[in-house]
């Protein structure tokens, strides 16, 4: 079994608003996968879903294998959970909160938890609820190493997160799940710190899936043109490669994954002409804007 | 032995709260005897008797709300921090069936307050059994029991409350749980509630559960 999650047909409502509808996709072992898409696409339905929080109207998801409103104790335990904003027992200390959880897992390491409870400045009898954001995002995330989960799913970890913790939480998280082959389905709002983290993308918006690939073939087939009209009533909306398209007077910001040569063709073909046609290069962010648009 | 990290996550918890409680609740006991002592000491032992064989006087009765806020106050200490930023996932989550880990919580809860009440009530006893005999001492405690039981009801309401995900559930459970709660509270004669009791005791022991429901709801998403 090479898939760690397996959600097939997932469709869910709140009241009569459609959240998602059909959504299928899977977690191959070994990989990290970020899940994108604007506000209120069904990221965080998808993570509750995904821990058992939340039952679909229809379709069901697995891991490992088992379905995730039934998971049982032991697949649980192979199963770490950061919850939006690192949520923790704030009612502890750190040295009562690794204590608390060792006791459950039986793979449990101490080491990593430590090392970077070290790199905190805050001693051990001082109480989760008075750190700062960031520092609270360090005991989640050295709670989920010492567990030594094999799958670890992320609900925004970048919330609340000040640069140099967000980096210091990606560099950590992903030299960690390459060094032990460790799974990874995470969402973030930022999705520069995606980049960094991910190997693998779905992104969603209202109407489904809009992409799942490795982040290197989407980034290879999704393009952007950046040109400007003569005449800036000329429509191309309408043309089947357009995945977006961004029109400012007569600047042109055209998305696609088809190749310059066919939208040069369709602009000659239908007697549009344009100037200072160019490829735009694309981080994750714009081809993220790009596909699901700024609106 | 995972039971045994629950209890210290809920002890954690509720500590100072139960301890408080308590504490408050040995003072309430001790100022009780004190006003018993001053009315020996100032009204004559015979007066007394009269006023509570005759008249009916219950000298206890400023105990009756006493297990009531306990129960409420061990609830909320216990639950409410669950519910902050929906905490009760990482519970949830731990490698243990969602019910079992909350009645591991709910019965540590419980016993907690059992304890308390026994600390508090038995220290009554024993200085009740100084100024009066035995069976005027069994009596007063069959009359209290409805009030003790009153406040694991309490207790068990609050948890399902609290743990209720829905405001407008809340609100329903609310009045009817302060409904139910009176029945606790019927004004009667010392040990007047003796046949009532066993019943009083099986909707508690029904009512020990509620808080599953709450969890249940919760864990398919009702928002």
């Amino acid at each position: 079994m090479n898939n760690v999650i397996e959600c097939n047909n997932l469709t869910h409502y709140y009241g009569k608003k459609k959240v998602f509808e059909n959504l299928n996709f899977q977690v191959s072992k070994g990989s990290i996968l970020g899940l994108l898409g604007k506000n209120g696409t069904g990221k965080t339905t998808t993570i509750n879903i995904l821990n058992g929080f939340l039952q679909p109207r229809s379709g069901e998801c697995l891991i490992f294998g088992e379905n995730t409103q039934h998971l049982s104790p032991q697949t649980k335990s192979r199963i770490g959970f950061l919850i939006e904003g690192h949520i923790q027992y704030s009612f502890m200390n750190i040295r009562q909160i690794e204590r608390f959880y060792s006791g459950f897992y039986p793979n449990w390491k101490p080491a990593p938890f430590w090392e970077l409870m070290s790199k905190l400045d805050v001693t051990h009898t001082q109480k989760i609820s008075t750190m700062s954001c960031g520092q609270r995002s360090q005991v989640a995330l050295g709670l989920i190493l010492a567990q030594d989960p094999d799958l670890l799913i992320l609900d925004d970890f970048s919330m609340g997160l000040d640069p140099g913790y967000r980096r210091l939480f990606i560099d950590y998280l992903r030299e960690y799940a390459k060094s032990e082959n460790k799974t990874i389905f995470t969402t973030s709002h930022i999705v520069q710190d995606m980049e960094r983290l991910i190997d693998d993308l779905l992104i969603i918006d209202y109407k489904g899936v809009l992409a799942q690939a490795s982040v290197f073939q989407f980034m290879d087939s999704f393009k952007r043109f950046d040109f400007e009209l003569e005449n800036d009533k000329a429509d191309m909306k309408n043309a089947s490669f357009v995945v977006n398209l961004d029109k400012m007077k007569n600047k042109v910001e055209l998305y696609t994954y088809s190749s310059e040569s066919i939208v040069k063709k369709y602009l000659d073909d239908n007697n549009i002409k344009a100037s200072n046609f160019a490829q735009v290069k694309m981080v994750l962010e714009d081809a993220f804007i790009g596909l699901t648009g700024k609106y | 032995m995972m039971w045994k990290l629950v209890v210290y996550k809920e002890w954690l918890k509720i500590r100072w709260f139960l301890v408080g409680y308590t504490l408050l609740g040995i003072l309430g006991v001790g100022y009780l005897l004190l006003t018993v002592k001053h009315d020996f000491a100032f009204s004559g032992g015979k007066n007394i008797w009269n006023s509570i064989l005759f008249l009916g006087n219950q000298f206890f009765s400023p105990l009756k709300y006493v297990s009531l806020a306990g129960g409420l106050i061990i609830a909320i200490a216990q639950y409410f921090p669950e519910t902050v930023n929906k905490r009760i996932k990482l519970s949830f989550h731990l490698p243990l069936g969602e019910n079992k880990v909350l009645l591991m919580m709910h019965t540590f809860g419980a016993v907690s307050l059992l304890l308390s009440f026994v600390i508090i009530f038995g220290l009554f006893s024993g200085f009740c059994l100084i100024y009066f005999p035995v069976q005027m001492v069994i009596y007063s405690l069959i009359t209290i029991l409805p009030w003790v039981l009153a406040g694991f009801s309490a207790y068990f309401l609050g948890a399902l409350i609290i743990l209720e995900p829905h405001w407008m559930f809340r609100f329903y459970y609310s009045l009817v749980g302060g409904f139910f709660l009176t029945i606790f509270f019927v004004p009667a004669v010392t040990s007047a509630y003796s046949p009532a009791n066993s019943g009083l005791f099986v909707l508690t022991a029904i009512l020990s559960i509620a808080l599953l429901f709450s969890a249940y709801r919760f864990r398919k998403g009702e928002m």
